[in-house]
């Protein structure tokens, strides 16, 4: 079973939440001021590295709350997981 | 009054009906419990909030669970749903005026009452196979040295999402389900705790 710490409830399955893709990308504030490529590269563009990922899970058979995950792609192993900050309530 | 719906709780198919295993056995491995006509509300607001925390102290006479995964039972079952959400469980005739009440209570406070009475049901499941059966469906640690009297989680069970608490002495959970998966989740029961023997009742 692979196990996922909520910051809220604490160490649950797997199958209790679902992911949010990468963590950290807000949306600009101006969208007009954007240009075509800045915008998709908001929209479209993630790092998708191999190794360290800050994510964004969302605990949606328990609290329903949004946080944040740091895993291993590649091991998978979670170093830890966060509330995110405040006014970021997640997508 | 209260909406004629809320005095069907959709079991009745399931109180006539005895496993074969009943039929053998003397006291059934588990009973499940239907309590029909309970108000849930669900409860919004700052714990960090000396005003909110007195405003619902003076409607439910009863402490919120603050610490995670817990309740506070009384004259309602508080349950703990996350950092700033609770849900409450009371008898619905005692309390027709609670919502209101709760409502009135925290206006104008960043705060928010939800009647949540003709969505939810709760399931009281006891006997001495009730930790084994809820086992089978759900990933969440039911040993007692974990799951103890006090402590309650929302999760996952046989895919339907629910909220689990034991209640005081520790024998009975409280499994909170929405309505419509009602049926669903009795037939899971039912299926899953046939080698143990399995009765339903109105409590």
């Amino acid at each position: 079973m692979f196990l996922i710490k909520c910051p809220f409830c604490g160490e649950r399955a797997e199958t209790e939440f679902s992911y949010g893709g990468e963590a950290g990308i807000n949306r600009p504030l101006d969208p007009d001021a954007l240009s075509d490529v800045e915008w998709a590269d908001y929209l479209f563009m993630r790092k998708n590295p191999r190794g360290a990922h800050k994510e964004l899970w969302n605990h949606a058979q328990g609290c329903r709350r949004w946080f944040g995950v740091e895993r291993d792609t590649v091991s998978y192993r979670i170093s830890r997981s966060f509330e995110l900050p405040a006014g970021d309530k997640g997508p | 009054m209260p909406d004629p719906i809320l005095h069907s709780h959709g079991l009745e198919p399931f109180l006539s009906s005895i496993s074969s295993a009943t039929d053998c056995a003397e006291q059934p491995g588990i009973r499940i419990g239907i309590e029909p006509g309970l108000c849930h509300i669900n409860l919004r607001g700052d714990p960090g909030s000396v005003e909110f925390i007195d405003a619902v102290n003076s409607v439910l006479q009863q402490d919120l669970p603050l610490a995670a995964n817990t309740m506070t039972t009384g004259n309602n079952r508080i349950y703990w749903l996350g950092p700033n959400e609770w849900l409450i469980i009371s008898s619905l005739e005692k309390d027709k005026d609670r919502v209101t009440n709760l409502r009135e209570s925290v206006r104008g406070q960043h705060a928010c009452v939800t009647d949540l009475s003709g969505g939810q049901l709760a399931l009281r499941i006891n006997g001495p196979h009730a930790r084994d059966v809820l086992a089978k469906g759900c990933t969440l640690d039911f040993h007692p040295s974990v799951f103890h009297s006090g402590h309650c989680a929302q999760s996952g069970l046989a895919k339907t999402g629910v909220l689990i608490g034991l209640l005081d002495d520790g024998s009975e959970f409280e499994i909170v389900v929405r309505r419509s998966f009602v049926d669903y989740l009795a037939h899971w029961l039912q299926h899953a705790a046939e080698e143990f023997g399995v009765e339903f009742s109105v409590i």
